[in-house]
C-alpha cells in the first residue's frame, strides 16, 4: 500500500470510527442536559451548564440500588452456575467415551441454532404452574443446565491437552472428578474467563428473560431501564432515561475496554471455525 | 499400575467373560458411566428446559387454553389454520421477512467492507477494530433507548440535524419511519459482522494472495476469485444466524414502550411476528394460539436454514469438507 492510500483508508475509518460513537456521546449529552434545555428546539448539541443531578435524580426515580443489586445477584448465579457446568460437561465429551456419545455431541450442536425465545414462554407457563416465577431458581436451573456454546468451547480447549496427564494421575489414583478439578479446570483459565465475561453480559442485558419471570419490585436493571422513567403523564424524562441507561451500559463498556484484546480477538469467533 | 486401571479391568471382567481378547474391548463400562455423570447436567437441561417445553407448547397449541380458566378445549389443528387466515399473522410475517431481506445483507456487506479496510496495515488498527465494534457489546435495552433519544422528535439529534439543513423535522418514532429507526438500530451492530468476517480473512493463506499478484492480478481480481470464495462458508454462516436472529427479533418493543404487555402497540411498520406472539401471549391471553405460532416459528426456522443450506451448497467453497476434520 502507498502512504497516500494508507492515509486515505486511515481517515475513511476515523469517519466510521465518529459515526458508531456518536449514539453513545449523544446518550451522554442528553443525560446531562436540563429540563428546559431538553425542550427547546433544535436541541443543543452540549448542554450549556452540565447538569449531573440528572444522575442522582434516575437513582431516585426508579428503584436503582434495587435493580442493580437484583442484575448483579442474577449475572452471578448464571455466571457461576453456567460455567461450572459447561467446563463439566465440556470435559466429559473431551475426555470420556461411551456408547451414544457421538450423537449426543450432534444432538448438543443442533442446539445451538435452536431458536431461544421459542422455548423462553412455554418454560415461563411451567415455571409458573410450579409456582417459581418471580423467584431466582430459573436462572439457577438454566445455569446448572450449562449453555452448548460454552461446553463447546470448554469441550475444545480439553479436547487439546495431552492424555499424559490424564494417565498419570490415573496411575496416581485419581479418578476423574479429580483429575477434572485439580488438572484440567486450572489450566482452562482462559475459556473460563471467556464463559464468564460471555455469561456475564448475557444475564446483564438480557431483557426478555426478568421482564417475564420477575414481578416489577424484584426486577432486573434492564427492565428497570425499559420501563421506569416516565412522569406523572406517562410522558417519558428523555434526561434522566439518558442517564440511567449511561449508568446501566458503562459496566459493560469498561469490561469490554479491559478485555478488548480478547472480545476482538479470541471467542467471538471460536465456535465457526 | 495400581488401583484404578486394575480394578476397572477387575470390574468389567465378568460382564465381557466370552471375549478373546481383553485389551480392545469397548470402552469400559465404568468409563462409559462416568461419561454420563459428566454430561448428565446437560442432558437433564436439555429435556427439562428445552425438550419439555417445546412439547408443552405443542400440546397447549391444541386446545385454547387462555392460562387462567381451568377447563381448556382440545381444539386439533384449528389454531393452526388460523394462523393461515388471520391478516395480521401474515402481514407481520411479511413484515418480518422485509427487515431480514433488508437488515442481514446490509450488516454482512457492511461488516464485511469494514473488515477488508481493518485488515490493511495501518497504524492503531486494533484500537479502531475495537471502537467500531464497541456497539455490538451494548445491551439491547441500552442500544434502544439511545436510539429513542436520538430519534427523538423535538429532543433529538437527527431532527437537530434535519432543522441544521434547513429541513422540517420528522416524527421519527411513529409510522411510516419508525421502520427506518429499527434498521438503523440493527446496522449499527455490523461490527458484530465485521469481527466474524475479520477472523475468515485472517484465515486465508498469504501465499495465494502473493501468488495471484505474482501472477498480475488486480487487487479486484484476487479480492472476487481467491477472498470472496474462501470467505463464503463465513458469510454463509453469518446468513443463517442472521435470518435466525431476524426471525426472533423483538427489538421493536424495546423501541417503543419497553413492556411485554405493551407489544400490542408497536406501530404497525415494526409489527414484527414475535411481536405479534407476545401480544397474543400477554395482552389477549391467547395462549393456545400464540404456542401455534410459535411452533410455526420454530418449522419456519428450520425450513429456512434447510432452504439457505441447500440453494448454498453449490456457492460456498469449503476448504474441508463440511463434515470433516480440519
Amino acid at each position: 500500500m502507498t502512504r497516500t492510500s494508507k492515509w486515505a483508508l486511515s481517515i475513511v475509518l476515523l469517519a466510521v470510527v465518529l459515526v458508531m460513537l456518536s449514539p453513545i456521546l449523544w446518550l451522554v449529552s442528553t443525560s446531562l442536559k436540563s429540563p428546559a434545555e431538553m425542550a427547546s428546539f433544535p436541541p443543543s448539541w452540549w448542554p450549556s451548564a452540565p447538569r449531573f443531578a440528572n444522575y442522582t435524580d434516575a437513582i431516585r426515580q426508579v428503584n436503582f440500588v434495587g435493580a442493580t443489586q437484583n442484575s448483579l445477584t442474577i449475572a452471578f448465579i448464571s455466571t457461576t452456575l453456567t460455567t461450572l457446568s459447561s467446563a463439566w460437561v465440556g470435559f466429559g465429551f473431551a475426555r470420556l467415551t461411551a456408547p451414544g456419545k457421538k450423537q449426543l455431541f450432534v444432538v448438543l450442536l443442533a442446539t445451538m441454532m435452536l431458536p431461544g425465545i421459542v422455548t423462553l414462554v412455554p418454560t415461563y407457563l411451567i415455571f409458573a404452574k410450579v409456582h417459581m416465577v418471580n423467584t431466582y431458581w430459573p436462572w439457577v436451573a438454566w445455569g446448572l443446565g450449562g449453555s452448548a456454546f460454552l461446553i463447546f468451547l470448554f469441550r475444545q480447549f480439553f479436547a487439546g491437552i495431552p492424555r499424559e496427564m490424564e494417565e498419570a494421575a490415573i496411575i496416581d489414583g485419581c479418578g476423574y472428578v479429580g483429575i477434572f478439578w485439580r488438572i484440567f479446570l486450572p489450566q482452562s483459565w482462559p475459556v473460563i474467563a471467556a464463559s464468564v465475561i460471555l455469561s456475564f453480559t448475557h444475564a446483564w442485558g438480557d431483557f426478555v428473560g426478568p421482564a417475564m419471570f420477575l414481578s416489577q419490585d424484584s426486577t432486573t436493571l434492564a427492565v428497570a431501564m425499559a420501563t421506569g422513567y416516565v412522569n406523572d403523564k406517562g410522558l417519558p424524562m428523555n434526561n434522566l432515561v439518558a442517564a440511567g441507561a449511561v449508568m446501566y451500559v458503562l459496566p459493560v463498556l469498561v469490561l469490554f475496554l479491559f478485555m478488548q484484546r480478547r472480545f476482538v480477538s479470541g471467542f467471538s469467533t471460536s465456535g465457526i471455525k | 499400575m495400581t488401583s484404578a486401571l486394575t480394578e476397572v479391568r477387575r470390574r468389567e471382567a465378568p460382564a465381557e467373560a466370552p471375549s478373546a481378547d481383553r485389551r480392545k474391548k469397548p470402552p469400559s463400562l465404568r468409563k462409559a458411566r462416568t461419561f454420563y455423570l459428566f454430561v448428565a447436567p446437560w442432558i437433564i437441561g436439555f429435556v427439562a428446559l428445552t425438550v419439555f417445553p417445546l412439547g408443552y407448547a405443542f400440546w397447549l397449541s391444541l386446545t385454547d387454553s387462555d392460562g387462567l380458566s381451568p377447563r381448556t378445549h382440545f381444539v386439533g389443528f384449528d389454531n393452526y389454520v388460523e394462523i393461515f387466515k388471520d391478516p395480521l399473522t401474515l402481514s407481520s410475517l411479511g413484515k418480518t421477512g422485509l427487515f431480514a431481506l433488508v437488515t442481514v445483507p446490509l450488516s454482512i456487506l457492511a461488516g464485511l467492507l469494514l473488515a477488508v479496510m481493518l485488515n490493511q496495515p495501518i497504524k492503531g488498527r486494533g484500537l479502531l477494530r475495537g471502537l467500531i465494534y464497541l456497539p455490538a457489546v451494548v445491551p439491547p435495552v441500552g442500544a434502544a433507548l439511545t436510539f429513542r433519544l436520538i430519534f427523538d422528535r423535538d429532543a433529538g439529534a437527527a431532527n437537530g440535524v434535519l432543522s441544521g439543513l434547513g429541513a422540517n423535522p420528522i416524527t421519527w418514532l411513529v409510522d411510516p419511519n419508525v421502520r427506518y429507526v429499527l434498521y438503523a438500530l440493527v446496522l449499527w451492530g455490523c461490527g458484530g459482522s465485521m469481527i466474524i468476517s475479520l477472523a475468515g480473512l485472517q484465515d486465508i493463506p498469504r501465499e495465494l494472495l502473493e501468488a495471484a499478484q505474482v501472477d498480475g492480478a488486480s487487487y479486484w481480481q484476487s479480492f472476487t476469485r481467491i477472498t470472496v470464495p474462501l470467505l463464503s462458508p463465513v458469510i454463509l454462516f453469518q446468513v443463517i444466524t442472521g435470518v435466525i436472529g431476524s426471525l426472533q427479533s423483538f427489538a421493536p418493543l424495546l423501541l417503543s414502550s419497553g413492556s411485554l404487555s405493551g407489544a400490542g402497540t408497536v406501530p404497525q411498520g415494526n409489527y414484527l411476528y414475535m411481536i405479534h406472539v407476545f401480544a397474543q401471549y400477554f395482552s389477549a391471553s391467547r395462549f393456545g394460539y400464540a404456542s401455534a405460532m410459535l411452533w410455526m416459528l420454530f418449522a419456519v426456522i428450520l425450513l429456512v436454514t434447510l432452504v439457505i443450506i441447500k440453494v448454498s451448497a453449490r456457492t460456498v467453497f469449503y476448504t474441508v469438507e463440511p463434515g470433516g476434520q480440519k
